[in-house]
């Protein structure tokens, strides 16, 4: 140990004197040489979330402005929340993220919980890992290809999908065109597409569990499903807390470049969502101050969401991300 | 007209009778930056150009920024958003936001006193510019033209349809036959890509809907989508729809699957945009049936009015660019018949041939487009046809039924209601075509417009209307 590190132990211990301004300055430079490393490695993702973020925040001014391209912004108040909230579609459009966020809350959450929960009673490795790869696979097509997979399933006159129903004698379906079925064509082509990718997140946290637990419950006599429900999920309850915290974070984002493929004149109005909403106005429209409110509207209604779910999982669970 | 008008029209002709000639005619080229769509040989196409205009005694550089084509208005919104503005803007919408906001230059005293500009615009262009003087885009007015394969046509022993009643019997034989001879009688009679735009574009005037704003029986103006016009052109869609003449999934088909079944005889009628495009079906036509040729249709009563509140894309020159003098003796060189001849004819040998004043087209032509101007054939033709005649025909039809609209530029306030209104208007035809709506919800539809923002859009346009 070095006289430096001797005399910061003795800091530490409380056995030597009060450390001075110099001792907690190299004090801290000694814990910067231990941990540079790490800091480095922390410093892209840091600099990530400040350009992509957090210097955002600061842009967010724009909802409460009128844009110049060139020359100092107006400052405009709320006028542009009013034309927002004036606005007759603007509430189908919040309504139908509101919708489609908790549909995929509810029917879609689960399924990776339960596919990690199937994969993992899997016992041939070979076959476990060519059930993982199918599973995995669509994560990788784009929303374009994948809404373009449903689009043509789905078609009333060719579909793979209505040919089937033909089988059992019901008569074509147009599932993209009618309004009553296209949020379930959402929910189901994101489960579709994104739940097997995200069941490794279960998936990594089961294989965490201890095998002696499995090893006593099977002493006690559980069988299969009693392991499952008794080791298993208590084992990934932490995992699943934090995921839902964190997934209510991103309840309002209800899918754009899912939503933007899928929908047609038939039923955007019953799809249509904030961030679509955004794009049209903000972006098409040139009407850049609007879009900004919009986004701005539904970052706070996130940030409410966020700490009501993690104030409520506290309370359940004992457990919560800060 | 304002003094600032007054002092942008006086630097602007101080710019091209006095200062702006000696500037050009410099030793060392003006450098001028262009935002345009990405294009394949583009370099070595402004590189000609320079040369050419560089004979004339107009010494510019010409660098280009090239932006991809698909979700292009978007990414030339985030790009001007950088605060880096060219001095030539192609825009593909969007643009009125710009304009606004005093950057885009009016275009009106440059073309006044330009050299070759001024002579090839289309009518449509000169009033476009009196309406929106920030964006020029000399090419005919896109109108579209319907379009069937000759020999169909034969087959079904009529005539070329000219009315309604015609047409909807034209429609109806296609729809109950077999002509790509498939052993069933699965093929459409017609097709419009995501919403009923293209059929509007051949239907609207046979329904009374001659503009976008209409007087009703108190002469008071009404959109013409809460308009009876409307209402009886819906019933007429929806009996199309009805008895399979429609095509059913014509609303989850875009222009792509639109093209393909009409290549592959799923679909006996479509609507393409008069001139290049019609070329284009005529030329994938014929490379899957290559005995095939098309037959241009006449709309029953002409075809649907045209905007001529603004030209929907086009070039606009940066209002505070340094090298506005440079950027519109380009935008002028590409009138001529110079930059025209490099523009519209490609490369002598690989797309052309030349024999003294005879020339001859080869086949990579078909590969060949221009990427600036299609300007006006009184003032200009090409040295040979450049345009199959369906197509051509089709430029003639759409001049021939040219009728102007009313339609006008709303103003940034109204977007969140022109946004609502349209959404809400999209989603009510389809129910009202595909019989998921009854036309006995006219009236209801008609109220949920208005609240949907129609009522807004409407005060507004009797204030402009009635001026």
């Amino acid at each position: 140990m070095s006289p430096d590190e001797k005399q910061i132990a003795l800091s530490v211990s409380g056995n030597g004197n009060v450390p001075n301004a110099s001792e907690r300055a190299k004090a801290r430079a000694f814990k910067f040489r231990m941990w540079w490393p790490y800091y480095l490695m922390l410093a892209p993702g840091i600099v990530y979330f400040l350009v992509f973020h957090y210097f955002p925040i600061y842009q967010a001014k724009l909802a409460f402005q009128d844009f110049r391209i060139f020359g100092d912004n107006v400052w405009v108040g709320l006028k542009y929340f009013e034309a927002l909230l004036g606005s007759p579609a603007f509430y189908q459009v919040l309504l139908n993220t509101l919708i489609i966020s908790t549909m995929k809350m509810v029917f879609f959450f689960p399924v990776p919980i339960l596919l990690a929960l199937l994969v993992n009673e899997v016992r041939g490795s070979s076959l476990r890992r060519f059930i993982q790869s199918a599973i995995y696979l669509p994560h990788f097509l784009s929303w374009v290809v994948v809404a373009g997979i449903f689009i043509a399933a789905l078609s009333p006159s060719s579909g793979v999908f209505n040919e089937m129903r033909g089988w059992l004698g019901l008569a074509p379906h147009g599932f993209m065109t009618d309004s009553g079925a296209i949020r379930w064509v959402v929910v189901f082509s994101s489960i579709w597409q994104a739940s097997g990718w995200d069941s490794l997140l279960y998936f990594a946290a089961i294989m965490a569990i201890d095998p002696q637990l499995y090893d006593a419950a099977e002493m006690d006599g559980a069988n299969r499903w009693q392991k499952i429900i008794h080791v298993t999920l208590p084992g990934i309850a932490p995992t699943i807390a934090t995921l839902f915290i964190l997934n209510v974070g991103l309840f309002l984002n209800a899918g754009f470049d899912q939503v933007f493929n899928l929908a047609n004149d038939a039923v955007r109005d019953q799809i249509d969502i904030i961030d679509t909403y955004v794009y049209r106005i903000g972006l098409q429209s040139g009407q850049f101050s609007l879009a900004t409110a919009a986004g701005l509207f539904k970052g706070a209604i996130g940030m409410l969401m966020i700490v009501a779910a993690h104030t409520i999982a506290k309370r359940l669970t004992g457990k919560g991300v800060w | 007209m304002s003094f600032k008008h007054l002092l942008a029209a006086g630097t602007a002709l101080a710019a091209i009778t006095g200062l702006g000639g000696a500037a050009l005619a410099q030793d060392e080229p003006v450098t001028i930056t262009i935002i345009n769509h990405e294009s394949p040989r583009i370099e070595e196409q402004l590189a000609r150009i320079e040369a050419a205009m560089a004979e004339k005694g107009i010494n510019i550089d010409i660098n280009q920024i090239g932006l991809p084509n698909a979700g292009y208005p978007d990414a030339l919104s985030l790009r001007l958003l950088s605060g880096e503005v060219p001095d030539i803007i192609y825009f593909q919408g969007g643009d009125a936001e710009f304009a606004a906001q005093g950057i885009l230059e009016d275009l009106r005293p440059w073309i006044a006193q330009s050299t070759y500009l001024k002579d090839a615009l289309w009518p449509h262009n000169e009033v476009r510019l009196e309406n929106y003087p920030y964006l020029l885009y000399v090419f005919p007015a896109r109108t579209k033209s319907p379009v069937i394969r000759k020999d169909w046509l034969e087959q079904t022993g009529l005539a070329a349809p000219t009315s309604l009643d015609e047409w909807t019997e034209f429609l109806r034989v296609l729809s109950d036959s077999d002509y790509d001879g498939n052993g069933t009688q699965d093929t459409y009679g017609i097709i419009a890509p995501d919403n009923t735009a293209e059929l509007d574009a051949i239907f609207n005037q046979s329904f009374g809907i001659s503009s976008t704003w209409l007087a009703d029986g108190n002469g008071e103006w009404i959109h013409s989508r809460v308009s009876d016009g409307e209402r009886e052109k819906l019933e007429y869609y929806r009996m199309l729809y009805a008895d399979g003449i429609l095509d059913r999934e014509f609303i989850t088909s875009n222009w792509e699957i639109k093209e393909d079944k009409f290549y592959t005889g799923r679909v006996a009628i479509v609507a393409g945009t008069a001139g290049s495009v019609v070329d284009t079906y005529r030329t994938k036509m014929q490379q899957v049936h290559p005995d095939s040729e098309l037959a241009l249709l006449e709309p029953p009563d002409g075809l649907e009015a045209v905007n001529i509140a603004k030209e929907e894309r086009g070039f606009a020159i940066h209002a505070m660019s340094d090298n506005k003098e440079a950027a519109f003796a380009f935008l002028d060189f590409m009138a001529s018949p110079e930059g025209l001849m490099i523009d519209s004819m490609g490369y002598e040998g690989e797309h052309y041939t030349r024999d003294g004043d005879t020339y001859e087209v080869l086949p990579e032509m078909g590969l060949w487009y221009p990427r600036y101007w299609t300007v006006n054939p009184e003032y200009w033709t090409p040295p040979v046809d450049l345009l199959s005649s369906v197509a051509q025909a089709s430029l003639e039809q759409g001049a021939r039924y040219f009728t102007p609209d009313n339609a006008f530029v709303w103003p940034g306030e109204l977007a969140a209601n022109v946004d609502a209104a349209e959404q809400y208007y999209r989603s009510s035809v389809y129910r009202f075509v595909s019989g998921e709506w009854s036309m006995d919800q006219w009236d209801a539809y008609v109220q949920g417009w208005y609240d949907n923002g129609g009522q807004a859009m409407t005060d507004y346009a009797r204030t402009v209307l009635d001026d």
